[in-house]
This record gives structure tokens, sequence and C-alpha cells, in this order.
């Protein structure tokens, strides 16, 4: 995904691997200590590809919505195998519903980060009917914040 | 049960945040499209409630020997469903399970779910088992509950016993029945001896042919079966444990299978603590007695202490005259061996079974260690001989060796040098 990224990035490309770096050295540390340095690497993950984006992609990005779901499933499949290296006896099952849960949440988060994407291109000044929608949208998104951060 | 959030969690509500936020301030899409995947995330997550789940614990029995497995039964039952159930049965350091003590386990809704687990009592000791630990998490691992569910179930676990085919006869007896022949002549099987007539003899005792050769009459004399009064003395000052093995551990073996063997026999056995903490029991005969020493050595346990005891402190019942008084110490602490030697000069029939913890320390091949380690093994020959002086039979018990030799070992010391 970074290297996807930068390989578009041209002369930024330099000033760009650096974060891109320090965010897969914090990965391999991450998984070779529990899970510390997990955070900093989604973090560098997503703040390398924030950066070509404003500075180097004066256009949509298309493949974004492949990008996010793509930095999920690393936060997601790091996690899993921490998990795995406790010493427990598991019902057979449980791997395949986990992996079969974390299909379906991939699949929805690639097609909400498209909708997203794809709503971005519609003008703003497209109907009332879309107005109303982005406004929702946006009280949805401070709704859910407001929700996420009272439980 | 409490509820516990993934650090993953607030990880993706800080990225769906800042994308949402960088979105804006940006004005560019992407950031928002970053965000989505982790805003959606969070909405699975906040989703799940917290599971009811019935646990109930139990063990198929509540007393093993060592060595034996016990099955821990953990029956589970949800109504609404738990995607990843995970128990943890609490151990302590006695015991094992197969497979590791923990388990994870999809519990649908309303389906009962037994767990058996099979627990290895590797050590003698009283302990008890759960309760339950256990952990209900959502498919992906963002959000947990976590609690304790089932009753603790007592377990005991006895040591296990030695073969004995003789126990050391006591060199005086008591005055009730027993399977013991006493040395002192009285109504009996055992024949003892002949002597003549006395007014007040039964006509059954008479000795026919004795009476026929000296023409005159005589009697048979017998001795008496007698029981006898047995004190376990266990030496709970000091140990050397190594390697999962200890002293201890072998001492309380060698007092319970004493106790068994003096108990079938309709002897009296009592059991004296002799350690950091002092407990006793006043000899008494039967099951329940046996019952009630292998409860106490189980209860056993080195506590150090600075405190100076000595005979005096124990309650006087608990050493009846004429007892024979079995000490069980791995002779490394001067206090058990000044109130043994006391003991011995109240006249007591003691005998010292040294549980040998040679086999557990081993020298080490630096000089000044090997030199300290063969003057400690002096210094315990010497303690050894101050005991032979004054008539008791010291008698070591090494590791791997059954505690019938020491114990014939015993026998042959008296059948040569009768004590006083």
């Amino acid at each position: 995904m970074l290297a996807a990224a930068l390989a578009r990035a041209g002369s930024s490309a330099p000033l760009l691997s650096l974060p891109a770096g320090l965010g897969i050295l914090a990965l391999g540390l991450g998984l070779a200590r529990r899970g510390r340095g997990l955070g900093a690497a989604l973090w560098l993950g997503a703040a390398t590809y924030v950066a070509f984006v404003v500075h180097v992609e004066h256009h949509v990005d298309p493949t974004a919505p492949l990008v996010a779901v793509l930095l999920l499933l690393t936060g997601e499949l790091s996690a899993w195998s921490l998990d795995e290296r406790w010493r427990i006896r598991a019902d057979p099952q449980l791997a395949w519903r986990r992996g079969a849960a974390l299909a379906a949440l991939a699949l929805a988060a690639l097609a909400v980060a498209a909708l997203v994407v794809s709503l971005s291109a519609v003008p703003a000044s497209h109907g009332l009917l879309l107005t109303v929608a982005g406004a929702a949208a946006a009280v949805g998104a401070a709704g859910i914040g407001v929700w996420v951060a009272r439980r | 049960m409490t509820r516990f959030t993934s650090s993953r969690l607030h990880l993706y509500a800080s990225l769906a945040a800042a994308g949402l936020v960088a979105g804006l301030a940006f004005g560019r899409v992407e950031p928002v499209a970053l965000a989505a995947p982790f805003v959606l995330a969070l909405v699975a997550a906040l989703t799940e409630h917290e599971p009811r789940v019935s646990i109930r614990l139990s063990l198929d029995r509540e007393r093993a020997l060592e060595g034996e497995e016990v099955t821990a039964t953990v029956e589970l039952v949800s109504a609404g469903g738990v995607d990843r159930f995970e128990l943890l049965v609490p151990l302590p350091p006695e015991a094992s399970i197969e497979g590791g003590p923990a388990r994870a386990l999809l519990l649908r809704a309303g389906e009962e779910r037994t767990v058996e687990l099979t627990l290895r009592c590797e050590r003698w000791g009283a302990f008890s088992v759960g309760p339950v630990l256990v952990r209900a998490h959502d498919l992906l691992g963002l959000r947990s509950w976590e609690g304790e569910a089932g009753e603790p179930q007592p377990l005991r676990v006895y040591p296990r016993e030695e073969t004995l085919r003789s126990l050391v006869p006591p060199l005086e007896t008591q005055v009730f029945a027993g399977n013991q022949v006493s040395r002192v002549r009285g109504e009996g099987i055992e024949f003892a001896d002949l002597r003549e007539w006395q007014p007040g003899d039964r006509v059954r005792r008479v000795n026919w042919r004795a009476t026929a050769l000296r023409g005159s009459l005589w009697v048979n004399e017998q001795y008496p079966e007698r029981n006898t009064d047995v004190v376990l003395f266990l030496d709970t000052f000091t140990e050397v444990r190594a390697q999962g093995r200890s002293t201890n551990d072998r001492a309380v073996r060698a007092a319970a299978t004493l106790a068994r063997g003096y108990l079938q026999r309709k002897d009296r056995v009592g059991l004296v603590g002799f350690g950091g903490v002092l407990s006793w029991l006043v000899p008494e005969s039967g099951t329940r007695q046996l019952y009630a020493i292998v409860d106490t050595l189980l209860a056993s346990d080195i506590v150090h202490s600075f405190a100076l005891r000595d005979v005096d402190t124990l309650p006087p019942r608990t050493l009846p005259p004429k007892a024979l008084v079995l000490a069980i110490t791995p002779l490394l602490d001067n206090r058990t061996a000044s109130a043994l030697l006391d003991l011995r000069a109240r006249g007591y029939d003691l005998i010292v079974v040294e549980v040998s913890p040679l086999e557990l320390v081993e020298p080490s091949l630096a000089a000044s260690v090997e030199l300290a380690h063969r003057l400690w093994r002096l210094s315990r020959e010497a303690l050894r001989w101050r005991y032979e002086q004054v008539g008791v039979p010291v008698v070591t018990w090494r590791d791997g060796v059954p505690l019938a030799g020491p114990l014939e070992e015993v026998n042959a010391f008296r059948h040569l040098a009768r004590p006083a």
C-alpha cells in the first residue's frame, strides 16, 4: 500500500519514505513485542498516505477505499496474530468465524469507503436531496463520535 | 462482569477522528475514506452487549491420592450466545491440567456446553479449585467482559504411601488390648515360660506334660497382646527443596504411611508438628484418627521461625508415658535436635528417621563451597553420633529407597543394641 503511494509520489518519494519506513519498522516491532508500537505503525501509515494525497495527488485518488481497508486489515491481522500466541486450547470454528467476520467487515468497509469517495465526485450544488444527505451524514458522524465517547 | 475495551478500539477511534478532521482541514475526501472502515469497526464493536452466562464448576471427587487424576467439569449456558468465551481454572502449583488450564469456546444462544478438564494431582495438599476466571469477547476482540464464576471446590490430595511389611515394635506396650506382643508376662496367646503352680492359677494354664515330668504342677506363662502409643514427631522447621522435590514431602509421606500402619494394628497414634507453627494430635486409635492425622499433615508446611521451642511447649497428653516416638526429620535444625535429645533423656523410646537432604544439595565445584559442604556433612555425622551415644537409632531414608529399608535397619539395631 505504502509502496504504491511512494511509487506515484515522484520527487516527494524520499520525503515520504521516512514515515513509511518508520511505520514498517513500528509494525515489525509491534509484532515482535506483543503489540507495542502497533498503533504508531497505523498512524504512520495513515499519515504517509494523507501526506501523499495532500501534497502529490491533485485529483481524487480512486485507490483510497482500498488503502483504508488495507490499513484496517493490517491492524486486525496483527492483533489476531498476537492473540494466537496465547496458549489456549480453542474450538476450531472460532478461527473460521473470526476470519469470516473480518472478511465481512473488510467488504463492508470497502463499500462504505467507496461510497464516500464516489459521493465526493457529485457536485455540491446538485440538489436539495444530496445536501440533506450530506448534512445527515455529518450529523451521523458526530453522533457516532458522541456515542463512542459515552460508551 | 467487568467490561474492558481493547487498546485497538481507542486506536481506531483516534484514527477515525483524525481522518474526519484531516478531511475537513485539507478539503480532501481521501482522509474521510480512510476513516470510514475504522468508524464501521467501532460501530460493530459497540453494538455488542454484556453476555449473560451461567457457569457451574464441579469435581468428580473431593479426595484423591498423589499422582491421581480428577475430572473438573465446567457447565456453561448462555442465553444470548458468546462469540468467544475464554475460561481459566486457577490451580495451585501442586496440580496441573492436561492441555493447559485455559480454554476458548464458542457459546451459541441457549446451548449447554460442558467442558471436562483433567486435573493431575502432582503433590499432596489441601486446596480449592476455582472460581473459574472467565472472559467473553466479541468476534474481533475489540471489547471483552471479565469476571469470576463458579463456587470454589475443595480438593484434598493425600500423600502416596509407602509399602511396609513390618513396623518398628515399641520397647514397652500400654495396658489396652492390641496386636503387639508385650514383653511383660500375663494373659495372652504367645508362649513365654513355665513356672510352678501358685494358688489362683487357672486349671487351663496347667502344662500337663511338664507336670508329668516333674511330679508337681507347672503352668504356662504367656505374653499378652497389647496396644502401643506411637507419636509421630514431624520436624517442620526447615526443608531442602530442589527440582520439585523436598524433604518435607517425603517426611509427610513417611508420617502418613506409619500412621496407617500403626492404626491398622489397633495402636494409638498421635502427631506432633514441631516447627515454626506447632501442631499436635493426642494419640487415639481408629480410622477417624487416621483422617485427622492425614488432614493435619496436609496442612503442615514449612514456616520459618526464630522462636525457641522445646518439648515443654507441647501439651502433656500429646506425649504419653512409654510412647514410641518416631521422629521424622531432615536433621537441619538444632531446635529439633535438642528437643529429641530432651525426649530421650525423659525416657521415651525414640527412633529418628532422617529424611536425607543430601541428594537435593549438590556440592559446588568451587573449593570453598566444597569445603563448606564437607563440614556440613561432618556436623550431621556428629549429630548422628550424639544420638547413637544415648541409644537412639538414627536411620537415613534416602530418595528413591523404600521406607521399609530404614525401618528394618531400626529393627536390626534394636536386636543388636538394646537401649537401656
